[in-house]
């Protein structure tokens, strides 16, 4: 299907893209396209303005600073997997990046996109709020921050007000740490059918601390306590993924969803599976 | 005959069709366009099962641009079919046949619209208002064959098409023989052809005033005979045109707009096209039947099986298409590729309101096997006998009885199959002569475990149980002196198997010139007799035959000196008979062609994911006329095979299909397919095949479900019972035997 008709404005800069957001309630944002089009085509999202931010250079860049890195909204997935700072600071972002979609989906996706569309299948939202990242918006009264754990709301629903802009994702650095995320692929489009992200602190053999994000099998990318607790002072051995993986399967018990062809149930019990995965692959035994 | 052998039966030569093809100069029914034409939209039905009251067209006709709207009671003879004609053109009041004012199922049409554009078509076809009376609807086809159940046609009490019965031996004594008995109960799933090339056409009245239809079939002279029989015109005012067909696997056997477009260009004396979206193609084309199977199997401790009782139930849909003929081949191949002296079969096809199921690659030997070869690899676990050694202990050989207490037609190879088979797969032979399995190396990772699995199959070439058979061949030879050209005109549809360059070939060798020297007339119906349908592995055997028949009457004129010679030839194989309604006994079949899988796959236990990793495929194909076109049928049907029996999930809901794309209803991509598939091409000719050659397109389809299931078991030691074997429905199985559990 075609989408109907719509009007289309190049916004020269962050303000006036918030300038016009605020003023059309039928506007929307337009970064690379990849989750909006799509939904114009099938007709779920039928805005009557397109504002094209996707040129906007100041969103695009990737940098350090101090203990930070600081991701632009409009860097691309295909930018993002083959950064170098990435893959030091936040290695389970940079290898999801490089996983999301194919080539050309990593090419136009940009992340910032991504996580304001806040698809239940998408990888970066996992990664993101299991490295406790920070999410920065602009909008028509000034600046502001929301930690990922509170971005997430519901299914396609973030934080963000009318008229907000993703301008930057920041996150700590976690280069100490054994990070990674694996993922289960839907096979027709590559989507998370469940993603798990671990982010493990260890001492020697002894986690010392641990983030557990799951997606995919939910609503939103939402973080097991439960996990957490069970895997924070073991030594990551059989019994404690088991216990894990079974907490993980209760966590996210009141955030399933479902398909034809993932029903809940398989899903819920694939993220335990996947966060032995994702603890293996951190941990790189 | 003289003759270059490079040039003849048996060498690879280049597809005559391929660089039409690969540059798209190749037109296929949606590229061909004509001046002034409209376009048509199909309104279908939105109920499983109603009578449609009233239907309401004013406001469609009121948008401007829409130039007519047709519904039943512009139909002259509102019925088609291609077994049965059980089923409106157009379902709706006005016209004459009882119970054309019903709707069965939400493949049923209920009017068409012509416009100036697809837009306004498409607009105006949401604006027809159809008042329907709801009839009580049924889904489940063991409920549809109880006594009170909801009636689909007006003379089918209990909803049962048909019933056919095998009673061969004793059954008393062979249980009595029995030491050993395993049951099981299996469950095939539907499948859509999902060929590359949705529904697409072109009606139009060509220049000498026949309602002409361009589109993608199997078999344009039944496409003709089911658009006369309709409008009720004599048949030499109805054309069929087939341009290249992107693909059809049996799903272009039954009509889809053909006689839809015929209706509107007849109405309107305008070309009118039409395309069906994908979405359309995979809801309103009839799918694969899934059948319900109820077997019981018993053997000797030895390894001899002396027991056989099924039961086999395949939804319908609530028309026959072919569904009288594709059980009646399940009913067939239900015993399995075995000698067996005692079978009693009961075999049902029972009409539903779900979406009409018919012919697809198999044509109910896929599913008949998935049982068969499933019994036999729960007995050699039962037996403690190896799979194959027990295959080679009871396989059927020439002069073997069958089921329905007749021999095999002459020629059968399946114990040659099945060892080599084995021979080029994973196993060897002791010392004493038995068929063992080589040992099997594991991967590191315990949650991937692997196996490999075994099965076989057989399958009749050309139609079967009495329907005449026959196929059409004209040849002219022109030159002086020598032979400078030959025209052959037949009408076998190439639907991408290579038909085409086959029949090539094989003028070519029965003429003794080059192929160059050959032309094709192809499926037209002004052009051609009838060649049959391009289904039941049937072309190059029948249409050989038929060759070969008029180039040896063309060369006998050549000789007495006529310019150019020509000759028609109709070529009729040996007779066959249907089911003695009691007993069963029949002559099914002129000719088969024999099949054998070995597979290796790896299954995650974890997750459910089964890969298959290698595909040994043994085909006996009388002889290869084309190897590298063998070779294509061999891969293409082992993929599509896999995707049958591991991916293709087409979950319909109270007769509505609710994964109607691709992104949906998954099939193998380049990322699925078995790294390797090995063909072993075997050539045991046929003794009435053209230069022996069997028909093959259908059979390494045939046993490829029954191999992984073998294979998952022999991985998992689970047995699967049910396809696809989904990742959910694999990690449930395993669970359930505390397997992959945390
Ligand atoms: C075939 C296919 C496969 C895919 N597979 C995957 C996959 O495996 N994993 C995965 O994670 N994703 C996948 N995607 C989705 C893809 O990653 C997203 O489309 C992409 O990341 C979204 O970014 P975008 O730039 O394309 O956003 P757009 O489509 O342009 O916008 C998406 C939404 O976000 C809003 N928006 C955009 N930028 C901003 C901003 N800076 N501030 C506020 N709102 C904004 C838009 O208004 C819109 O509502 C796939 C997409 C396709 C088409």
């Amino acid at each position: 299907m075609y989408p109907t008709e719509i009007d289309y404005h190049r916004a020269s800069s962050i303000a006036e893209a918030i300038e016009l957001l605020s003023q059309n309630d039928d506007a929307k944002l337009l970064a690379g396209g990849h989750s909006l089009i799509p939904a114009m085509k099938l007709r779920l999202a039928q805005p009557g303005l397109l504002i094209d931010i996707s040129h906007l250079e100041e969103l695009k860049s990737i940098f350090v600073s101090g203990d930070k890195i600081s991701i632009g909204a409009l860097a691309t997935h295909a930018q993002i997997a083959a950064s170098a700072d990435v893959q030091s600071y936040a290695p389970a972002l940079a290898s999801a990046a490089g996983i999301v979609g194919d080539q050309q989906v990593r090419n136009w996706g940009t992340i910032g996109g991504n996580l304001a569309h806040a698809d239940p299948a998408s990888d970066p939202p996992t990664v993101v709020l299991a490295y406790d990242g920070v999410i920065h918006i602009q909008g028509q009264s000034g600046s502001r921050s929301v930690n990922a754990q509170d971005f997430f709301v519901d299914l396609f629903a973030t934080a963000l007000e009318p008229g907000e802009i993703i301008t930057r994702i920041e996150l700590s650095n976690s280069s100490s740490a054994k990070s990674a995320y694996v993922k289960l692929s839907h096979p027709a489009s590559r989507y998370a059918v469940v993603g798990v992200c671990a982010v493990l602190e260890m001492n020697g053999s002894t986690c010392t601390s641990a983030r557990v994000a799951v997606g995919g099998a939910t609503m939103k990318a939402v973080r097991s306590p439960g996990a957490e607790s069970v895997l924070t002072g073991s030594s990551l051995d059989d019994s404690a993924l088991n216990a894990a993986a079974a907490a993980v399967k209760s966590d996210i018990e009141e955030f399933l969803i479902g398909d034809m062809s993932y029903p809940e149930d398989y899903r819920q019990a694939m993220a335990g599976v996947y966060l032995k995965r994702a603890v293996h692959a951190a941990l790189g035994s | 005959m003289a003759k270059d052998p490079s040039f003849a039966v048996g060498q690879s030569i280049r597809r005559i069709d391929a660089l039409g093809k690969v540059t798209g100069e190749a037109p296929y029914p949606g590229d061909i366009n004509m001046d002034g034409q409209l376009w048509m939209k199909i309104r279908f039905s939105d109920r499983p099962h109603a009578r449609v009251l009233a239907i309401d067209t004013q406001a469609a006709e009121a948008i401007s641009g829409v130039r007519g709207i047709f519904t039943a009671k512009d139909v002259p003879v509102n019925e088609y079919g291609l077994v049965t004609k059980d089923q409106p053109v157009l379902c709706g009041p006005g016209s004459t046949i009882p119970g054309a004012d019903v709707v069965r199922c939400y493949a049923d049409m209920v009017a068409v619209v012509v416009a100036d554009t697809e837009a306004i078509a498409a607009k105006a076809v949401k604006l027809i208002a159809v008042t329907y009376d709801d009839l009580p609807p049924v889904f489940d086809p063991e409920e549809a064959m109880q006594d009170g159940a909801p009636q689909i046609q007006i003379n089918l009490p209990k909803n049962i098409l048909c019933h056919y019965r095998i009673r061969m031996g004793d059954m008393a004594a062979g249980w009595a023989q029995s030491e050993v008995i395993v049951e099981g109960e299996y469950d095939t799933g539907y499948q859509e052809h999902a060929y590359l090339q949705p529904e697409a056409g072109l009606g139009y009245i060509d220049e000498q005033g026949r309602v002409t239809v361009i589109v993608a079939g199997q078999w344009v002279h039944e496409d003709q005979e089911q658009i006369y029989h309709a409008l009720n015109l004599p048949p030499e005012e109805v054309r069929v045109i087939y341009p290249a067909i992107g693909g059809a696997f049996g799903g272009r056997e039954d009509m889809s707009i053909q006689i839809v477009l015929a209706l509107a260009a007849w109405k309107l004396r305008q070309p009118i096209k039409t395309i069906w979206s994908r979405e359309e193609s995979i809801q309103y084309h009839h799918k694969r039947h899934p059948i319900k199977i109820y077997a019981r199997w018993g053997a000797t401790r030895d390894g001899k099986i002396v027991a056989i009782e099924s039961t086999v139930i395949g939804d319908a849909g609530p028309y026959n298409y072919t569904s009288t003929k594709v059980l009646a081949n399940a009913n067939l191949m239900v015993s399995g590729p075995y000698e067996v002296p005692n079978i009693h079969i009961d075999t049902y096809a029972v009409l539903t309101n779900n979406i009409p199921t018919g012919a697809f690659r198999g044509f109910g030997a896929p599913q008949g096997l998935f049982a068969a070869e499933g019994q036999m690899n729960k007995l050699a676990e039962a037996l403690n006998i190896d799979p194959l050694e027990l295959r080679m202990r009871n396989t059927i050989r020439e002069g073997s009885i069958l089921s329905v207490s007749t021999p095999l037609p002459a020629g059968v190879s399946m114990p040659e199959v099945f060892e080599a088979c084995g021979r080029e797969s994973y196993w060897h032979q002791t010392e004493d002569g038995r068929w063992q399995r080589n040992s099997l190396k594991q991967p590191n990772n315990p949650a991937l475990r692997r196996g490999v699995g075994i099965a076989g199959g057989f399958k009749n070439i050309g139609f079967s149980f009495g329907f005449p058979e026959q196929n059409w061949a004209t040849i002219e030879l022109h030159g002086k002196m020598e032979i400078e050209q030959v025209i052959v005109r037949q009408a076998g549809a190439e639907v991408g198997q290579g038909a085409h360059t086959v029949f090539v070939q094989m003028a070519a060798e029965a003429i003794g010139v080059p192929v160059e020297k050959v032309r094709l007339i192809g499926h037209d119906t002004a052009e051609t007799h009838t060649s049959g349908s391009a289904s039941a592995s049937r072309l190059t055997f029948m249409a050989g035959n038929a060759i070969r028949g008029a180039a040896a009457q063309a060369l006998e004129n050549w000789k007495n000196e006529e310019r150019p010679a020509k000759a028609t030839y109709q070529y009729r194989p040996p007779k066959t008979t249907m089911y003695d309604p009691e007993t069963g006994k029949a002559e099914p079949n002129f000719a088969y062609g024999y099949v054998a899988q070995a597979v290796e796959v790896e299954v995650d236990t974890e997750t459910g994911h089964i890969r298959v990793l290698r595909v040994v495929s043994t085909n006996d194909v009388g002889r290869a006329v084309n190897p590298e076109l063998v070779q294509g049928q061999i891969e293409g049907a082992v993929v599509q095979a896999q995707g049958y029996a591991l991916m293709e999930n087409l979950v319909s809901v109270n007769g509505k299909i609710r994964n109607p794309f691709l992104s949906t209803y998954l099939i193998p991509t380049i990322l699925d397919i078995p790294p390797e598939v090995k063909s072993v091409i075997l050539e045991y000719p046929d003794p009435i095949g053209p230069w022996g050659a069997r028909g093959m397109a259908e059979m390494p389809f045939l046993p490829l479900a029954p191999a992984i299931a073998a294979a998952v078991h022999d991985a998992t030691g689970v047995w699967i019972d049910a396809i696809p074997l989904t990742p959910d429905r694999v990690v449930a199985a395993l669970r359930a035997k505390g397997i992959g559990v945390f």
